[in-house]
């Protein structure tokens, strides 16, 4: 067989390729959530402050790049972008330099976009991120991907080709001619965070995607809304082929540009490994320098569509930035970031799988929300000071109290489960009750949902409400009798050997004593009395 | 006319009024504007009823018994590339012809906070590119002794206007010499200082890591005066130093025992007009005889600063220029039914930027552009470092001299159009300018005498000579150029 690279069409269509082998890199961007942008003194739309200011409102000289207006860096953005690349593992950079990158553009203002090209804040990082699978359930697992650098840059701004709503009414019915430029997210501070072209999956670069958004937003750095736009994730994605002579060849790099959910990451990862060998039997192009393109991603139909931006300008002209000076990082500024860092998300996965022995995903759900895990380990510690006898079941009966009873409950109000306004001391003991079986599923739930309404201290509520489970074999024997009788059916069933026929039964038993019957000992009274 | 220093004393004891300087100011720039084509064309804009009210109120205050500052009612003139919140800010330009900005730049702010009264806008080589004040989109400035020289450039207009009497002091910008060379064609003093001193928000960008704001004025005094008030750190620039500001006139009734001054050979002097030649001899006995002494010095890469600056200067000016997009303010060219963008972009651009500044843009883009970048852009870095390191291996405590001496310019004023046709001409002027902005360093040009007028058409030109000192030294520099300044006057 003829070199790959030289083939004709016909062989290329004949050729019997025998695996395909995925190479990812990933570039994510995250809007650090700074009050001010990043080299000017106007509000950024990052911060949760300014999310929802009308349109061309964060602007001031340095945004719109009047004549004479000159760029100060923001010192806040340099320490959340050290601070997360610290959370990846990278190294600080000794000195730091900004460049200028030049483009044409009516959302870039100046006509060049502030970034950092030789000396970037953060370089040679190694991130540590929960493992997910196709299902985006975690492992228990966790992938470690090489960051090749972090670097600090400015956003650009958006451009509108429809009236905004706001502004509809001003031309009922007209058809936008041109365009609008919205200069709100100009100049915002971006963390441009560049791997290895290491990963060989589309789960991997899931897991990578989630973990980083789970750092920014523990570190505070983000506030994390996808849909917003405040993390964006580009993969490179290209394949290599191998036939059944032995002989292999590359093809090009896609960029997918701007993907701002997992799903939309997942669709245009998978879709490329099922394009590209098609698209090297068509064209013959392989992996060489100024083969790399663009592309967007087609929600719709599932696939990636070929994109000509303004980011296809072939020559960025990058020179250091004249009006901002070198910053030098001192060892002493590094170490106080690195102290002040908070426990890492991957970090406290580990620690609730290993630890705590919880399954992976509670354990993610948990370890990925700082405010949530907070609350968790302090519940936890409350369990065990009232009454609980055992981490591990303690800290197993707080996670489903919170993600089964509290989820439901969030869900109902619309908030997330750290806005429920749990008290952790009231949700440890609880968690101690539940964990010292006083309390059943039924009745563990109704005090989460009082609790969760802002009424306290469980024990008391469980006591005046009857609520505690009852240990008296008479009365068990009473209810587990009314349960039969209210379930003949199941009865018959369960006692003919039908095993699956004892739910209905206990659940009956558990209605009749409103909660209070010890579910496993009812079971066996029931078995008893049938079998 | 008096001097700024003159007016501020006056103003302060209450000898003067601040209302009749600005009035006699504000009348002097009037007729220069209404001369139109046939006057200096300096004066691009006045401020008649905000000077005037400026005026009144320090009048005001001095009737308070308040001090209103140590350039109180001085009235000064402001070159069109630094902004002020009120009026127009040009920049020579038509492509910002009817830019209004809605602030002001620092040196402007300190300025007015130390009493001075701004009564106009002055012609500039647009952006300030240029070096004799013909690249200005609203006409030439013309040189106040002989309508057919140029005032020198960029600074054009201030230089010419302060040459002429109808302000005392101006403010200027010197990227490369804008600042110097214009004061050495009219016989005025201009002080470019050590980058850093002066902060550069609001001074519209031309070479970022090269501009400084500097001041032009008939005298060293009336310079160190208003440098002492403008100078001092900003943070609206990252680049502005932490150094405060000075009284940089305290040095300059010291004597000069046990200062040295160092001379470069020049390769070029044999080609320098010979008047030039003659002042430099003449300032080295003058200085001798204040006790100076006079050391000869080798810079080696001296005379390679041109080069090195007309690939940095663009480049960097390719990168400042490129907000003028027609998107959000200034020019927009129309467009037809189905033009988009890039036309927009190109006409808006070619029809805003004379022949000069685009030209500078195109060499810009081209020396930035990957293949070339090493070549030019890294290589001309390189040689500013050599050349900033020459100059700090002599110019130094422990180096051999305290400043540097040497010509402003090859010669005296150019004709107008003498040049025009040649570019590369132009750009020579700047051959011992250029060397200051690259290293950082304070430098001043100082009046040291006048062409014979034999071969200047009988009309006897200004000679400058240039001092070039150690980065935030201009105290010294002060000291010296005064002496230079006096021997020169006697």
């Amino acid at each position: 067989m003829t070199d790959p690279a030289a083939m004709t069409r016909a062989e290329r269509e004949a050729a019997n390729i025998v695996a395909v082998r995925l190479i990812v890199g990933m570039e994510i961007h995250v809007e650090l959530a700074t009050r001010r942008k990043v080299f000017a003194s106007a509000p950024s739309p990052a911060h949760r402050d300014f999310a929802d200011a009308a349109p061309n409102t964060l602007t001031d000289p340095v945004v719109l790049a009047l004549p004479g207006a000159l760029p100060v860096v923001n010192e806040r953005a340099i320490e959340l972008a050290a601070g997360v690349g610290l959370a990846l593992g990278c190294r600080l950079a000794e000195v730091t330099r900004f460049d200028r990158k030049s483009y044409a553009y009516p959302d870039l203002p100046k006509g060049y976009q502030i970034s950092q090209l030789g000396l970037p804040v953060c370089f040679d990082g190694l991130a540590r991120v929960p493992r997910l699978d196709a299902h985006a359930k975690p492992t228990g697992a966790v992938v470690e991907v090489p960051i090749a650098r972090a670097h600090l840059e400015e956003d650009a701004g958006k451009l509108l080709h429809e009236l905004p709503a706001e502004l509809a009414h001003l031309h009922p019915g007209a058809r936008l001619a041109g365009l609008i430029v919205d200069l709100n997210r100009a100049g915002a501070a971006l963390l441009e965070i560049v791997t290895a072209p290491t990963l060989v999956s589309a789960d991997e670069a899931v897991s990578l995607a989630r973990g980083v958004r789970a750092i920014a937003r523990a570190l505070g750095a983000s506030e994390g809304v996808l849909e917003a736009g405040h993390i964006r994730f580009e993969p490179n994605i290209n394949t290599e082929l191998t036939f059944d002579t032995g002989r292999t060849v590359r093809t090009p790099i896609v960029e997918v540009k701007n993907l701002n959910s997992f799903k939309a990451l997942r669709g245009s990862i998978e879709a490329e490994l099922r394009d590209q060998p098609d698209r090297w039997r068509e064209t013959g192009l392989a992996f060489a320098p100024g083969t790399k393109t663009t592309r967007g991603w087609d929600d719709e139909r599932a696939r990636t569509t070929p994109q000509r931006d303004k980011e296809e300008a072939d020559d960025y002209r990058y020179f250091p930035d004249p009006d901002l000076v070198p910053i030098r990082l001192t060892r002493a500024w590094g170490d106080r970031v690195r102290d002040a860092l908070p426990e890492l998300p991957c970090a406290r996965f580990e620690r609730y799988t290993r630890e705590l022995g919880l399954e992976g995903e509670p354990a993610l759900a948990l370890s990925e929300e700082p405010a949530l895990a907070a609350l968790f380990d302090e519940a936890v510690r409350i369990a065990l000071e009232t009454g609980a006898s055992r981490a591990e079941s303690a800290a197993r009966a707080v996670a489903n109290l919170l993600l089964q009873s509290g989820a439901r409950l969030a869900n109902e109000r619309g908030v997330p489960l750290d806005a429920l306004g749990l008290d952790a001391h009231d949700l440890g003991q609880l968690g101690a009750m539940r964990e010292q079986g006083e309390l059943s599923a039924q009745t563990s739930d109704q005090l989460m949902t009082r609790l969760a309404s802002g009424e306290r201290h469980p024990r008391e509520l469980a006591e005046a409400g009857g609520m505690l489970t009852v240990r008296d074999a008479g009365q068990l024997d009473e209810w587990c009798d009314a349960g039969i009788a209210a379930e003949p059916q199941a009865a018959s069933e369960f006692g003919a050997g039908n095993d699956k026929a004892v739910g209905r039964l206990i659940a009956a038993v558990m209605r009749a004593s409103a909660g209070q019957a010890d579910a496993k000992a009812a079971r066996d009274a029931v078995t008893r009395k049938l079998r | 006319m008096s001097g700024a220093f003159e007016i501020a004393s006056g103003v302060r004891t209450g000898a003067v009024r601040a209302q009749d300087a600005a009035a006699d100011a504000l009348r002097r720039a009037r007729e220069d504007i209404d001369a139109g084509e046939d006057g200096l064309h300096a004066v691009l804009q006045m401020f008649e009823d905000r000077a005037m009210a400026s005026a009144e109120a320090i009048d005001a205050r001095v009737a308070r018994g308040e001090d209103p500052g140590p350039l109180a009612g001085v009235p000064v003139l402001v070159k069109d590339n630094i902004c002020t919140g009120f009026g127009r800010t040009t920049c020579g330009s038509r492509f910002l012809e009817r830019y209004e900005s809605p602030f002001s730049a620092t040196c402007v702010e300190r300025l007015e906070s130390a009493g001075a009264v701004v009564i106009g806008k002055t012609n500039l080589d647009e952006f300030g590119m240029g070096s004799s004040g013909e690249h200005s989109a609203f006409g030439p400035t013309r040189h106040p002794l002989d309508r057919e020289r140029v005032p020198g450039g960029s600074s054009s207009g201030s230089a010419a206007a302060v040459g002429a009497g109808i302000a005392p002091v101006a403010l200027g910008s010197d990227t490369g010499g804008s600042v110097r060379q214009p004061a050495s064609f009219c016989g005025l003093v201009g002080l470019k200082p050590t980058y850093g001193r002066v902060s550069r928000w609001g001074l519209v960008a031309f070479a970022s890591s090269l501009d400084q704001v500097g001041v032009l004025s008939a005298s060293v005094r009336d310079a160190a005066l208003t440098l002492s008030s403008i100078a001092g750190h900003d943070p609206r620039d990252s680049t502005s130093s932490a150094h405060p500001s000075e009284d940089f006139t305290r040095e300059l009734a010291q004597t000069l025992d046990g200062i040295r001054v160092g001379v470069p050979k020049l390769a070029s002097a044999s080609q320098n007009h010979p008047s030039v030649h003659d002042a430099i001899e003449r300032t080295k006995t003058a200085l001798q005889a204040r006790g100076v002494q006079i050391v000869p010095i080798e810079l080696p890469s001296l005379e390679q600063a041109v080069p090195a600056y007309y690939v940095i200067a663009p480049a960097e000016a390719s990168s400042n220029l490129a907000r003028f997009d027609g998107v959000r303010y200034g020019r927009r060219a129309a467009l037809q039914p189905g033009e988009g963008l890039d036309v927009l972009y190109k006409r808006s651009r070619t029809e805003g930027f004379g022949e000069e500044v685009r030209r500078r843009i195109m060499l810009g883009t081209h020396v930035l552009s990957s293949g070339y970048y090493d070549a030019y852009y890294e290589t001309a870095m390189r040689v500013r470092r050599v050349i900033a390191r020459e100059f700090t291996g002599v110019c130094a405590e422990n180096g051999v001299c305290d400043a540097v001496l040497m010509p402003t310019t090859p010669g005296p004023a150019f004709r107008l159009g003498e040049k025009t046709t040649d570019p590369l001409a132009l750009w020579l002027e700047d051959v011992y300018t250029t060397p200051a902005n690259l290293a950082g360093l304070p430098a001043i040009s100082v009046p040291a005498g006048f062409t014979e007028g034999t071969d200047t058409g009988g009309v006897r030109l200004p000679i400058g000579v240039q001092l070039i000192g150690r980065a935030f030294d201009e105290a010294r520099l002060c000291r010296i150029a005064h002496a230079i300044e006096v021997s020169a006057q006697s």
